[in-house]
């Protein structure tokens, strides 16, 4: 996907001001997603489990050569082939082999954001691959060409009537069928291309390394149809999802699946091994592609790096005031909200996304979400810190500061400057950018008398 | 130097001078005395229909369930007594799908299914009924796993019917897989 994370503050904008009910269907969706995660940590010991989560990752992204060779040790082992992707040509390398070597006509998606990242999809319809994504959500943003709003709901910022009407224009349906009826339109349309595509293709939530399993969580069932239908699956993995040992899903799973929805496990949870033994149903090519994408950049942060452990719950999205305006396209990039504002400037560059660690009230909501406790309101500082270091804060900011130090380096302007505040009355209705404080409250009214002024008064009342 | 070890030397260079984090031991969850009462509770929950039953209750149940209907499929680990008198269908024209469970998971609600067992049956057909073993039954997962020795190709943990709130924020069943999940508990 081609980033437009630099547009952010302008997309927002527009997005409030010509889609208004995306930031209605966006904060209900989320509260929701909130609630019900809450609930759900309110069950279990949450604080011991979180805090066992981050020191597992962590121990995972400190050994992570080792756990990477290991794992494609027991991959192959296991049948699977093993790939490394550096970029995204690599990955495409691999798919137009495997469509051309197998006459591929027809392929069946389960969402997952790093085949967003690497841009799958058009790739696949370059080569003259039908592409279906399965997840319902992404079916819908798919029949819209529109990219994921949510890394976990990836269509949570459309209403049920905007779906009413695609569905009345593509399939006919009527304009107030039910989500069932809806639904079941999809389900047909999605049988017939898992059992006719001849290749699966899946993300993963964790790779183990000691039994080199995929573990993938859902609440469909697309994605054990996904990747057990056809001949094919080709898993992408990002080389930050490894998880020691098989019994660390027993924690993982559970966890995510809290923070994300607030269940207690995710309905589907498919722990794959490799491709079929003879005689039993399943694939009978399995490809694994490690991919690092900017993922050992970003391990070599002595700050950043931290953003690895995240697991992909969408929590911190749910969290955010600020996420909930308007969704997750105007970020501009495949990670939205809170860790994406943290995530894609590590994965891109800050010149590309810099606008994003700005996207935040540093309300502290997203850390107390986050299962795998990732500091991202230090995280969303550190770069903004470097933004400014680098000469990419915006411009308003960085002449606004100037000005700033300017005044308070010299008495004599400071003097002028207070005085003339003090002097002036100020045009409250003009300035657009005092508006929206001075609605709810009463004018702006500058002291008559400076600081250091009534500073002393006081001091001499005292001593009086 | 290919895209393998570019990618291995890259992180071994951003470890050089990382502290290395210790790996915690796995905790001891406290046993509950009996897990099928759990069990049942969280299945409901998770939208199933939960039976404790005898064998020969769950064959009536299954054979009540397949009237009317002109066939079933089943996962190949369903024991010869449940297929007696049911006419065997290919899970993609099946109305229901029977498995027999490797294990089930109370604390989630869960029943893990082999791929060995079959993956059509326990997904295309729109029923799904899974017969499972009490003494199969674990109270947490972090236990089923602890005692898995040998690992089947894809092992499915199922934790209720397919479903989605995709549409509007609206939980519907029955996307893709099963919207009936029915679940024998066999005494
Ligand atoms: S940063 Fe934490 S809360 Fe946000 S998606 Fe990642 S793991 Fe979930």
């Amino acid at each position: 996907m081609r980033a437009k994370a630099k547009l952010y503050p302008k997309e927002a904008a527009r997005l409030l001001r010509e889609k208004p009910g995306v930031r209605e269907a966006v904060t209900g969706a989320t509260l929701h997603f909130d609630r019900n995660r809450l609930k759900a940590y309110a069950e279990v010991p949450i604080a011991e489990w979180r805090e066992r989560a981050k020191a597992i990752k962590d121990h995972a992204l400190s050994h992570l050569d080792q756990y990477l060779e290991l794992a494609e040790k027991r991959l192959k082992e296991n049948g699977v082939q093993v790939h490394y992707a550096e970029e995204p040509k690599d990955a495409h390398r691999l798919l137009r082999e495997i469509v051309e070597r197998r006459g591929v006509k027809r392929a069946v998606k389960a969402k997952s954001m790093l085949t967003e990242e690497l841009g799958v999809n058009p790739l696949l319809a370059s080569l003259g691959v039908e592409v279906y994504e399965t997840d319902l959500g992404e079916y819908l943003i798919q029949l819209l060409g529109e990219p994921p709003s949510h890394i976990v709901g990836p269509a949570i910022h459309l209403s049920l009537k905007e779906i009413q009407t695609l569905f009345h224009e593509r399939f006919g349906t009527p304009l107030d069928a039910s989500p069932e009826a809806l639904a079941q339109v999809a389900r047909k349309v999605l049988r017939e291309a898992f059992l006719t595509a001849e290749l699966g293709i899946s993300g993963a939530n964790f790779l183990v390394a000691e039994t080199g399993t995929l573990a993938l969580m859902e609440n469909e069932g697309n994605i054990r149809l996904s990747t057990s239908l056809p001949k094919v699956h080709v898993a992408f993995v990002g080389i930050e999802k490894l998880l020691p040992r098989f019994q660390d899903l027993a924690l993982f799973l559970p966890l995510t699946a809290r923070a994300a929805t607030g269940q207690r496990l995710s309905t589907f949870v498919s722990l794959i091994q490799g491709p079929a033994r003879k005689g039993e149903e399943g694939p009978e090519e399995v490809h694994v592609v490690l991919v690092d994408h900017g993922r050992t950049a970003l391990l070599a942060d002595p700050e950043a790096w931290e953003t690895l452990r995240c697991l992909r719950c969408g929590a911190c999205l749910n969290a955010c005031p600020v996420y909930r305006q308007t969704g997750g396209h105007p970020y501009g990039y495949v990670y939205s909200g809170p860790i994406g504002a943290v995530l894609d400037p590590g994965l891109l560059s800050l010149e590309e996304a810099y606008p994003l660690p700005y996207a935040s009230t540093l309300c502290g909501a997203c850390l107390e979400a986050c299962p795998v406790k990732i500091p991202i309101p230090k995280l969303l500082l550190t770069w903004r810190h470097r933004a400014v270091a680098e000469g990419l804060s915006p411009a308003w900011e960085r002449a606004m500061l100037a000005a700033y130090r300017r005044v308070m380096e010299s008495p004599a302007l400071y003097r002028l400057f207070s005085k003339a505040l003090r002097g002036l009355p100020l045009p409250q209705d003009l300035l657009p950018l005092l508006r929206a404080w001075t609605e709810g409250r009463g004018p702006l009214k500058p002291s008559p008398k400076p600081f250091h002024q009534l500073w002393r008064e006081m001091e001499e009342g005292h001593g009086r | 130097m290919d895209a393998r070890s570019r990618i291995l030397s890259r992180i071994q260079r951003a470890l050089k001078d990382r502290p290395k984090a210790l790996l915690p031991e796995h905790p001891h969850p406290p046993f509950p005395e009996d897990p099928i009462p759990l069990l049942l509770a969280r299945l409901a929950e998770n939208g199933a229909e939960p039976h404790l039953l005898s064998p020969e209750g769950a064959q009536a149940l299954l054979r009540e369930l397949a009237q009317g209907l002109p066939g079933v499929a089943f996962g190949q680990g369903v024991p010869t007594p449940f297929r007696e008198g049911l006419n065997p269908l290919p899970p993609e024209e099946a109305p229901l799908g029977v498995s027999w469970a490797l294990f089930a998971v109370a604390e989630t609600g869960t029943l893990a299914l082999s791929s060995a067992d079959g993956r059509r049956a326990q997904l295309l057909p729109p029923t799904h009924l899974v017969l499972v073993e009490r003494e199969r039954v674990y109270p947490t997962l972090l236990q089923a796993f602890q005692d898995l020795k040998e690992l089947p190709i894809a092992l499915g943990l199922h934790s209720g019917p397919s479903k989605s709130a995709d549409i509007g924020q609206v939980m519907v069943k029955g996307v893709h897989g099963p919207g009936r999940l029915i679940v024998a508990v066999l005494t």
